[in-house]
């Protein structure tokens, strides 16, 4: 089986059905939750610290399996695809960790260029692209210094840099503005939406950051004690049509 | 500006120079003990060749006359390559530790001894010659060593088996060594896995970086091994060599081809050794994700 970007076709992106996860003997992380995200969707992930934001996009971009469920990605369910395809079904996933991941040894430049070389393309190549990127995220004088050099603001912009260098299908983002300012929150908040318009990428944020939230008409899911709910009003505060103020996402 | 690209995997660190000297050090041993056995096992095999072709004919109330008679009919028999009669001086001379230096009296009736070297591979030549000697008159004992050339097989044996499970023990320990130093290294770029494989890398593409940063280890570790052992065994064939007869009792000494393939393969075996256990390694690891 070959995964083609003419997936991107399918109906739906991101598709959670009755998932569950607990680590070890512990109680549930998450329970029951049903999701669906369509193909181009933008939405934000909000809940407590210690909620399971982290660990539910640790699902999404297959860094883990469910104890329980079955998460598909462009309609394919995970549970049944190869080591191989599960591979390159991440490598349509772009990720900004919360805690960043770069690698120390490698310059802010080669970070971001990473996932091009994971799919063996030539530097020539994308040299021209990487270093736009880099200059757009305002680290275009720093792409030769090294993580350890640069502030935590910077390896945060580094970080989605490279989450967006393959212009992946999928967008998954955990706290990507909790260390810059709020200009260039914003800055990165129209990063995302250009993505999420121009090309249909399915964007999903965590952030505690609720002035980000505001900034973008989108629904808004939280979790609560494991369960996954969907607040009845948009990020921006308009209404959701035919929800309560806080409407369970078929969470079991 | 084009910007210099840096390897995936950092340039060797500390740690990766404490592997090298470990790998180095037990390539060295193993390639020392191979050329040892190898040299043991030789010289056995030469050892035993020569006890078991000795066998002394014993001529009992003959004179010296007859006795070169029946010296040139042993002399005559398939498988024997010489016959010697021993000499007055060299009876008195064996007999020595049991009748003392000063002689046996003339009117004491003593044997004449034929000492015979046959070829080692030849069968039954001891029954042939005293077949043959009976056929023409004689009464004669053949002493083919037979106990003697038994324990000097035990002991060779057992020099043999010592020296095989030396490199036996020291090639799994150095490949032990070698998967266990390579684990340790692994563990520590561990971030490294985790980022490539959730950025897309298939398995195969993670692996092969460690595959060649470790190959290429082993290969060096093991070369600088394998040419301190050669220069080890040059200096003993050279101190083996000036000590001139004294040197009598060392096994054969010298490096033929088969040494220096041994020396070739050590590092070829340490850098498989390496780049193997890189493999499991991170295969492994990879796979206790999902």
């Amino acid at each position: 089986m070959t995964l083609s970007r003419l997936d991107l076709f399918d109906d739906v992106a991101v598709r959670l059905d009755g998932v569950s996860l607990r680590y070890d003997t512990s109680e549930d992380i998450l329970s029951g939750i049903d999701l669906v995200l369509k193909p181009g969707s933008f939405s934000f992930l909000t809940g407590a610290s210690g909620a399971g934001k982290t660990s539910l996009l640790k699902l999404l971009y297959l860094a883990l399996k469910p104890s329980m469920g079955e998460v598909s990605l462009f309609g394919r369910p995970t549970s049944r695809l190869t080591r191989d395809q599960l591979s390159a079904l991440r490598r349509r996933v772009g990720v900004v960790f919360q805690e960043f991941r770069l690698l120390d040894h490698l310059t802010a430049y080669e970070n971001v260029a990473l996932p091009l070389r994971v799919l063996g393309r030539k530097e020539a190549s994308y040299r021209s692209d990487v270093q736009e990127l880099l200059a757009w995220v305002g680290l275009g004088e720093r792409m030769h210094a090294r993580p350890p050099t640069l502030s935590g603001g910077e390896q945060q912009r580094v970080a989605i840099a490279r989450a967006v260098v393959t212009q992946p299908d999928i967008l998954i983002a955990d706290e990507p503005t909790g260390n810059v300012d709020p200009e260039m929150g914003s800055r990165l908040m129209r990063l995302f939406l250009e993505l999420n318009k121009r090309r249909g990428t399915t964007v999903i944020i965590a952030t505690h950051d609720l002035g980000l939230v505001r900034q973008v008409q989108a629904p808004v899911y939280r979790l609560q004690h494991g369960l996954l709910v969907q607040d009845a009003e948009y990020s921006d505060g308009t209404a959701v049509a035919g929800r309560r103020r806080t409407d369970p996402v078929k969470t079991k | 500006m084009k910007p210099r690209e840096t390897p995936l995997l950092p340039v060797e660190d500390a740690r990766e120079a404490a592997l090298f000297f470990v790998v180095g050090a037990l390539c060295f041993l193993a390639a020392l003990a191979t050329l040892s056995a190898k040299s043991t096992y030789g010289a056995a095999r030469s050892w035993t060749a020569e006890v078991e072709g000795e066998l002394t004919v014993s001529l009992p109330d003959v004179d010296r006359r007859a006795a070169e008679e029946a010296r040139k009919l042993i002399a005559e028999t398939d498988g024997v390559r010489e016959a010697r009669l021993l000499s007055k001086e060299e009876i008195d001379e064996l007999l020595e530790p049991s009748f003392g230096s000063r002689g046996l009296p003339e009117s004491l009736p003593l044997p004449q001894l034929v000492a015979v070297r046959a070829d080692p591979l030849a069968q039954f030549v001891g029954p042939n010659i005293e077949r043959r000697l009976t056929e023409a008159g004689y009464v004669s004992a053949v002493d083919e060593h037979a106990e003697w050339a038994g324990d000097v097989r035990r002991v060779l044996g057992i020099a043999r088996l010592v020296a095989l499970i030396a490199v036996a023990l020291l090639a799994s320990t150095a490949v032990a060594v070698i998967a266990f130093a390579t684990h340790a290294a692994l563990l520590t770029r561990r971030d490294i896995v985790d980022v490539l494989h959730l950025a897309g890398a298939r398995d195969k593409f993670i692996a092969s970086l460690f595959e060649r940063r470790f190959w290429l280890l082993g290969l060096r570790a093991g070369s600088v091994g394998a040419l301190m052992s050669l220069g080890a065994a040059a200096a003993m064939i050279l101190a083996a060599r000036s000590s001139g007869a004294r040197s009598g009792l060392l096994p054969e000494l010298s490096l033929d081809f088969y040494d220096l393939l041994i020396l070739v393969l050590t590092p070829l075996i340490a850098g498989l050794a390496a780049r193997f256990a890189a493999r499991i390694t991170v295969v492994r690891s990879l796979k206790s994700m999902m």
